[in-house]
């Protein structure tokens, strides 16, 4: 079989061999992921979509540190039951901030992303601390060394800076005022900063018909 | 040229199957402990580095970098030389590679309890680990290819092919998708936002599955199997057609990681179409492996390691199935977000990941220090606790998944929601406590192992082996 | 169907396996007599205490209230149930007989039906946990109920099939792989179709 006599001069040579895997294996992710990386949609935040301040920022930080992405989704999909649940489906354009995503894999916890603004800052004090005394039933974990500890301010800058040059539009008084705003706070203000403002940046009369079909 | 060359570098092997062995103890033991907390989450004990959220991906990041990539490196290094019919290219640079990659693993484990976390699944190291990772796996690299390009025997085997894939996959997922903006020394952000870094991640995440879990593991099969069986494989034919269709299609299934979220449709659709295409070469390579081994049937008499790769074959067949079964719309709305894909998960990881490398260290312990093994008793316990510890949590996560799934979806006769998230994930208690108990007798089953090869290896040292006179027909002209 | 047999089926391979399997082997019965004659029977038993269980008690899958349904989306059910385990049992058989060949072992189909029957005996038997439909509950039953069936498959194959035990083992365990599956793929569809509108009503 002439295929077959082809593929015995790959087999025989190392260096097709691996230009071959190469090629084969990249043509998908240029077909799927390169794309994306140019579509205006994924690119444009949505109206009420803004970068995160320096204490929402520092309290997203924290989120990311202690792994609440694993129990806890950020991303409702275009389900009935689901919106039902939670709000409004997540729109791309809500997510042009967010580095890295943090849509997750698991709920072992409800679905986070429109959490903001559902509950009052003293509930998530308290379930924060003892997600049982408000729950009975909660797995949670318990993080009481949020309350503890003041938000760290001498790296805020050099994280706005950082995300400017990604791209995020942050002007100069931003990033100078940024560790005078986080001055006094515990990660645990900083924490529930960030969870009051999730999903509230999304407007769903000014929105039109778009996203995914179920 | 020293006598040293003229042996195979079989020492770095057996340290390599010694700190796999070690990780799979110490992974999976993280993995019943966060087990144990969904449970009873008070056993963090206040601690943030026991806390759940830290944990888990150590036990993820131990299983796959520690246990997973230890077992490939080392069955890698052990077979591309006998493909090859020379000792291992770059010795020195193979022990520190083994050694640096320990570290690594160690250290990052650490780090990750400390809390230096990108939340991106299975890539949660940040940048200087990343960095680190990049270097040792040109490392492994230079090492696989250099023994090839040295080679004495001209066909390059098919299990250097899988391999082969295995290390230059990797390793463009990795450097892709671990691109970031350092900010501190311990910390980045990722080059991409939002429902790019989705797609990317899951390009990414999918296909360590894919390349690593499955592709290095196909590779340790393509050479173990017939070793152990005593015969060759079936169906050349089969491999080479399976081999190429495997590369080119699992690539295109990251997307059904994303079913009904905010990335396009065309995207998603094609996810699951390349999913479903990817059925074809998965099982091609299957009934390679059953019809292998089912000429080889005597050898069970004496060889129960055996029976650790017949089963595991079994699970990948599984796996392999209820994976693009997973990634149709109708099914994945129900199984997303649930333990369901734990579940699945685990199937491959403990029925065909985990089964397959105990079932080749079986067979390669003993013979690195040219002894029988301590006990075969031993290694038939363990075949039956691993049998069903993963039987064990396979049932306890597809019952509580598909519950999850449901309960979360249901409607009541008014068109409410008719269960509270609360109560579902409460009643999800009885069978994440089956799941502990399945993770015990795993775990269990894996330390039987680990004395088992203490007690083999003990006061033993690596026999030496001369790589054999190659058939001039056969050989490469130097 | 010989009545031997359907004695020894029926309490023997309850504390006697070993020996119905060897009777097995002296014979060839028809594959039409046993299932006639005995698995039709065992087939039954599921559907029949899950509609019963269901109606009586409603289905529970953990949370808070019971699901009472109407006796009709029962009967539908339970004949849909009926139809699966039909196919199941079938198509494991006809399996078994086709790789018969590779593993050296009997195709009399009739002989292969009547191991599927008496693997498949424990489950049917145990299917009484349906009368209380709770989810939880019937996994714990038939998990060690699926244990003891993995056993008779394993212990069988080789006596009443008559092939060497290294043989029937790898026989066995691809059964295991091709169960497996079947257990996987009827967890999809059945999730396919209840998506797809058949059944209480989902928010998708």
């Amino acid at each position: 079989m002439k295929a077959l006599s082809l593929h015995k001069k790959l087999e025989e040579n190392s260096a097709l061999l691996i230009f071959g895997i190469l090629l084969v294996s990249a043509i998908g992710g240029l077909v799927q992921v390169l794309p994306s990386i140019y579509q205006e949609s994924l690119r444009t935040p949505e109206d009420g979509t803004r970068p995160y301040s320096a204490v929402e920022l520092t309290g997203r930080d924290i989120y990311m540190r202690e792994g609440c992405a694993t129990c806890h989704s950020q991303q409702i999909r275009s389900l009935v039951a689901e919106v039902e649940r939670y709000g409004p489906y997540s729109r791309a354009g809500e997510f042009v901030y967010d580095r890295p995503f943090m849509w997750g894999s698991k709920r072992t916890g409800p679905d986070l992303h429109r959490i903001g603004g559902k509950y009052s800052d003293d509930w998530h004090r308290i379930h924060l601390i003892d997600p049982r005394s408000v729950i009975p039933a909660s797995i949670m974990p318990a993080y009481p060394w949020l309350a503890e500890r003041p938000v760290r301010t001498d790296d805020i800058q050099a994280k706005l800076r950082g995300l400017r040059t990604l791209g995020h539009p942050y002007a100069d008084e931003d990033i100078d005022n940024a560790p005078a705003e986080l001055e006094g706070l515990t990660e645990l203000d900083a924490l529930i900063t960030y969870l009051q403002m999730l999903g509230t940046g999304f407007d769903e009369s000014a929105a039109g018909e778009g996203g995914n079909s179920p | 040229m020293t006598t040293q060359q003229q042996y195979y570098q079989d020492e770095v092997v057996k340290r390599l199957v010694q700190f796999s062995v070690a990780w799979a103890v110490v992974a999976m033991a993280a993995g019943v402990y966060v087990a144990a907390e969904l449970l009873w989450p008070t056993i963090d004990f206040g601690q943030p580095w026991l806390s759940f959220g830290r944990l888990r991906p150590l036990h993820t990041n131990g299983i796959i970098f520690g246990f997973g990539v230890s077992a490939l490196m080392a069955t890698a290094f052990y077979s591309v030389q006998r493909t090859s019919h020379v000792p291992l290219f770059a010795p020195r640079l193979a022990w520190f590679v083994c050694y640096a990659w320990q570290l690594l693993v160690l250290l990052g484990g650490l780090s990750l309890l400390i809390g230096w976390n990108t939340t991106k699944e299975y890539a949660e190291l940040e940048w200087p680990f990343d960095i680190a990772i990049a270097v040792l796996w040109v490392s492994f690299a230079i090492i696989f290819f250099g023994t090839i390009a040295r080679r004495r025997i001209r066909p390059i085997y098919i299990s250097n092919w899988f391999y082969g894939a295995l290390i230059i996959v990797i390793a463009m997922l990795h450097i892709v998708n671990s691109l970031a903006l350092p900010v501190s020394l311990t910390k980045s952000y990722s080059l991409y936002a939002g429902a790019q870094d989705a797609i990317v991640q899951w390009w990414y995440g999918h296909n360590a599955v894919g390349f690593l879990l499955t592709g290095g593991f196909l590779g340790m099969l393509y050479y173990f199997l017939p070793k152990h069986a005593g015969r060759p494989i079936w169906s050349y034919k089969l491999s080479v057609i399976s081999f190429w269709a495997f590369t080119y299609s699992y690539i295109w299934a990251g997307p059904h990681h994303l079913h009904y979220n905010a990335i396009p449709e065309w995207v998603q659709s094609l996810g699951v179409v390349m999913s479903l295409i990817l059925l074809a070469p998965s099982w091609a390579t299957l009934i390679n492996g059953v019809m292998t081994v089912s000429t080889a049937w005597e050898k069970l008499k004496t060889d129960p390691a055996l029976k650790f790769i017949v089963l595991s074959l079994a699970f990948y067949g599984l796996a392999t199935f209820e994976g693009p079964m997973m990634s149709i719309r109708s099914v994945n709305v129900v199984s997303h977000f649930t333990d369901w894909t734990i579940g699945h998960v685990h199937s491959g990881a403990l029925g065909w990941n985990a089964m397959i490398t105990y079932g080749t260290f079986y067979y390669l312990m003993p013979r690195l220090v040219g002894t029988e093994l301590y006990s075969t008793r031993l290694a038939n316990v363990h075949f039956w606790l691993a049998l069903a510890g993963t039987m064990l949590y396979i049932i306890s996560m597809w019952a509580a998944g598909v519950s999850q799934g449901l309960l979360w979806l249901s409607l009541d006769d008014t068109g409410e929601l008719a269960f509270g998230f609360r109560d579902i994930m409460a009643s999800m208690a009885p069978y994440y406590g089956l799941r502990l108990v399945a993770g015990l007798i795993f775990l269990g089953g894996t330390l039987l192992m680990a004395y088992n090869f203490y007690m083999t290896t003990r006061s033993r040292t690596t026999v030496r082996v001369e790589p054999p006179i190659v058939d001039p027909a056969y050989g490469v002209v130097t | 169907m010989d009545r031997t047999i359907s004695r020894y089926l029926f309490f023997r391979t309850l504390y006697e396996p070993k020996v119905t399997f060897e009777v097995l082997a002296e014979s060839d019965p028809s594959a039409w007599k046993v299932f006639s004659g005995y698995s039709v029977w065992l087939l039954l038993l599921p559907p029949v205490f899950s509609w019963i269980g269901a109606y009586n008690f409603g289905w529970r899958l953990g949370a808070a209230e019971p699901l009472m349904l109407a006796t009709s989306t029962l009967t539908l059910i339970s004949i849909a149930y009926f139809l699966t385990l039909l196919f199941g049992f079938y198509s494991t058989a006809v399996i078994s007989r086709w790789m018969a060949a590779t593993y050296g072992a009997s195709s009399s189909f009739g002989r292969h039906a009547a191991l599927i029957t008496i693997v498949g005996q424990p489950l049917a038997i145990a299917s009484v946990a349906h009368l209380f439909p709770n989810v939880f509950f019937n996994v714990l039953v038939m998990i060690p109920t699926m244990l003891w069936s993995m056993y008779l498959l394993y212990s069988g194959i080789p006596i009443a099939l008559e092939t060497p035990p290294e043989r029937g083992m790898l026989m066995a365990s691809s059964l295991v792989g091709w169960l497996l599956v079947a257990a996987v793929s009827l967890l999809g569809l059945t999730m396919g179709l209840w998506t797809a509108g058949l059944g209480p009503a989902l928010g998708v």
